[in-house]
């Protein structure tokens, strides 16, 4: 096997198969994963930082067999930080937390190539930092119709008095975050709030949104995945790559721009590429900071 | 202290078989709560629930499901569970006789004592003393609740434990650990030998106590004396959860929202 080795805050890392191409359609090597990752990881980490990683590993690349890493593998460095969590009755999980360069490098050598993390923290894992609306199309409806719901349920938290964050899923939907940062937040609350905006929206555009999650109920409208606001359930990260045919990203877009865009009827400019992600935080920084920093309290919970 | 039999059969060497019974050996020493509504101080029940369709799901909707990638599951029935469980132990059957300064603790999962079931006492005693002279461990492995486990048997203080043990796979690499540095003068290890020398004592843990258990408890019985303790209603079925408030609240934003698009 091919090895290079890598010094960061020294530590010493060992990549390997650098050159082999995980996005064989597109033509993304693993070396171009990492270095993505790399450029990407001062707006990152903050999203990752002490919460319970997932990775999504595809050591074969994309369109190939690929497993779902929960368990922070055994053979990991010593300088790794981990976190165990309790789900239920289940045993506990002893989780990596993706806190610096190194953990993440290290992880998308992985070829972790989707990062996955929960709401919580894993030290509060009671506590979500933000509420999310995860809204995936059905079949027959994409990212415009997505992108309207996105608004209908930014303007109704607006007239709530809640400001809410939207990024793209990297797939074919949106996310629309509403930051909390206050301690007492529950995911009972979130859930309750999430689930009666899902009801409302659905309500009053039955013929754009469903809130059921079965299949059948999602041909032609976009799915408010309410449930998402669970201490057991994870999101993709903010940043984060996605194991599709091409390596779009999970990225941050400011309203505006989603306005225009759906003025345009060019939405799918919005599938935001490496490059394109490299090229944006370099010249806005981080349009999710505040997701992190801004205190929010739900109301009539 | 009460102890409590789990599992009765015979452990079993060569020609030796003796009847035993196993029984806890700890009983976990945390302080347990209950969780009470706080307005009317009913027991509050753990429901499963069903997102999809918001409603409490009954028991006999229940299957597990296997993830094998991101909401991808593989469907098990009780049955097919059942058809790979190991079957039930009858005998505790030692395969062999090793040092016990050779068992790592970091292996050790849970322990139990062993008691002497009639008509056993006498070879119970033999083993007892012999392995305990010989500092040796038998290692066996034993089926208990569904799960098929590596145990140590081993000899303390005239009676046989048995522990269950972990396997190598559940146990984390330590070669990180060691710095490895080799050069230790000798004066630096006898000046540590004789430091941990002047600490050296019987091991004797009923000197230490559990101080949190130990100050929750006082709490309890103090407040149990100054306060009449609160009563739980009998159960009834749950009543319907509904946040009105929120929901107007929503309403009223969605109609100004349609009135100013």
């Amino acid at each position: 096997m091919n090895r290079t080795f890598v010094d960061i805050a020294g530590k010493r890392l060992s990549f390997s198969n650098l050159e082999k191409d995980l996005y064989p359609g597109y033509g993304f090597t693993k070396a171009d994963i990492i270095e993505y990752y790399r450029v990407v990881a001062p707006f990152m980490l903050p999203h990752l930082a002490d919460r319970a990683a997932t990775f999504t590993r595809y050591p074969e690349g994309v369109g190939k067999s690929y497993f779902f890493e929960k368990r922070c593998p055994v053979h990991r460095p010593a300088w790794v930080k981990t976190a165990e969590i309790t789900h239920g009755d289940a045993e506990p999980i002893r989780y990596c937390l993706v806190n610096d360069l190194e953990t993440l490098l290290w992880a998308e050598n992985l070829a972790s190539l989707e990062i996955h993390v929960p709401l919580a923290r894993a030290y509060t894992p009671g506590t979500p930092s933000s509420m999310v609306f995860d809204l995936d199309p059905g079949e027959g409806t994409g990212l415009a119709e997505a992108g309207r719901v996105a608004l209908i349920i930014r303007d109704l938290l607006h007239n709530m008095g809640l400001a809410s964050f939207i990024k793209t899923s990297g797939k074919k939907g949106f996310h629309v975050l509403v930051p909390l940062n206050y301690p007492d937040a529950t995911f009972d609350d979130t859930k309750t709030f999430a689930k009666a905006v899902a009801g409302i929206v659905q309500k009053h555009y039955p013929e754009l949104v469903t809130e059921k999650m079965a299949k059948q109920y999602r041909i032609g409208k976009i799915f408010i995945n309410w449930s998402q606001n669970d201490h057991s359930k994870t999101m993709i990260s903010v940043y984060s790559l996605r194991a599709r045919e091409e390596p779009f990203v999970s990225f941050p877009i400011a309203w505006q721009e989603l306005v225009d865009q759906l003025d345009k009827g060019d939405v799918e400019s919005l599938q935001i590429t490496p490059n394109e992600a490299v090229r944006r935080t370099e010249s806005k920084g981080d349009l999710f900071q505040e997701v992190l920093k801004k205190k929010q309290k739900l109301p009539h919970v | 202290m009460a102890v409590q039999g789990i599992w009765s059969g015979t452990i079993s060497f060569s020609l030796v078989a003796i009847p035993v019974r196993l029984v806890t050996a700890v009983e976990p020493g945390r302080a347990s709560f209950h969780l009470l509504h706080k307005k009317d101080h009913s027991r509050l029940s753990r429901k499963m629930f069903c997102p999809t369709e918001g409603i409490m799901v009954p028991p006999e909707e229940i299957i597990r499901g296997f993830e094998i990638a991101p909401s991808q599951y593989v469907l098990m029935t009780d049955e097919e569970l059942e058809s790979v469980s190991p079957e039930r132990s009858r005998t505790i059957e030692i395969l062999e006789f090793i040092d016990v300064r050779e068992v790592d603790p970091v292996y050790f999962d849970h322990p139990y004592y062993l008691v002497p079931a009639k008509g056993g006492e006498k070879a119970y005693q033999l083993l007892v003393e012999v392995m305990s002279r010989t500092n040796k461990a038998g290692l066996a492995k034993f089926v208990l609740a569904e799960r098929e486990y590596l145990v140590a048997v081993i000899s303390q203080n005239d009676a046989l434990e048995l522990i269950t043990l972990h396997y190598p796979e559940e146990i984390h690499d330590h070669e990180d650990l060691s710095p490895g540095i080799d050069t230790i003068s000798s004066e630096e290890e006898a000046r540590m030998v004789t430091t941990i020398r002047t600490m050296i004592n019987d091991f004797k843990p009923e000197h230490y106590a559990n101080e949190r258990r130990k100050r929750i408890m006082d709490l309890v019985t103090q407040k149990a004396q100054n306060q009449t303790p609160v009563e739980s209603p009998a159960p009834v079925d749950e009543a319907e959860e509904g946040p009105a408030d929120l929901v107007a609240a929503l309403e009223e934003s969605m109609r100004s929202m349609k009135e100013h698009r």
